[in-house]
């Protein structure tokens, strides 16, 4: 059960190995992974720019975490959230659960990003060619926030 | 107390933080509005950046909620991590 705020890019083979080997006993693994866009709004992004207030997004995705963990019964989670500059197609996100049906761990990796969204403290900025541009929440995102509140 | 610039805001504050001396039983919109009135800088940044959210040592709060000067206030706007 861990999670990482870290620069650093990650592989996701390499993770999900460890992961698998260290919960030989569950029934399902699923992985998934967040990637940056190489294009939004019609426009090429260069490279994105992800800034965190890290202390409060410990506490907030620990919170988060243990809501989930007593929703679905999950025997282990890996988190790994990039922050700093991160270009196209790379990995920015990437959460690997283990339970013993996948029913559980579909759900719980599609609360977690939704929460994540609306929650944790980073903020993204992408870097066009000539400009730039401060992500906006999206509406869909807010109302998901409603109707699990 | 200690505040925090994130994001949109940060940028145009030009900063990342403050350190202010603030008697306790303020409200955070108080705090605002005493940036806000210390030059057209803090005054175009809060008024240019919408939706702002506000954690009190690292929880998320409402504009009105009181404040202790020992307090770690943050402003941003929201999130867009994932």
């Amino acid at each position: 059960m861990k999670i990482y705020f870290q620069k650093e890019s990650f592989l996701v083979q390499e993770n999900f190995e460890k992961f698998s080997k260290v919960n030989k006993a569950s029934g399902s693994i699923i992985s998934f992974v967040g990637k940056v866009r190489p294009i939004t709004n019609n426009k090429e992004v260069i490279d994105i720019e992800i800034e965190i207030y890290k202390k409060m997004a410990i506490i907030q995705m620990k919170k988060i975490i243990s809501m989930l963990m007593k929703k679905y019964k999950i025997l282990d989670y890996l988190i790994i959230h990039r922050f700093g500059k991160v270009k196209p197609q790379e990995n920015i996100l990437l959460v690997i659960v283990a339970s013993q049906h996948r029913k559980e761990g579909f759900r719980f990796i599609e609360d977690l990003v939704d929460w994540l969204k609306i929650k944790i403290t980073f903020w993204k900025k992408e870097n066009y060619l000539n400009d730039y541009e401060w992500v906006e929440q999206k509406i869909t995102d807010r109302k998901i926030f409603l109707t699990k509140n | 107390m200690k505040i925090l610039y994130f994001a949109k805001l940060r940028q145009h504050l030009g900063k990342s933080s403050d350190s202010i001396k603030i008697s306790d039983g303020k409200k955070i919109s108080d705090v605002i509005n005493e940036l806000k009135n210390k030059n057209g800088n803090y005054r175009r940044a809060f008024d240019q950046v919408k939706n702002l959210q506000y954690a009190l040592n690292c929880e998320y709060v409402d504009i009105e909620q009181t404040v202790r000067d020992r307090d770690e206030l943050a402003i941003f706007p929201p999130v867009t991590g994932g």
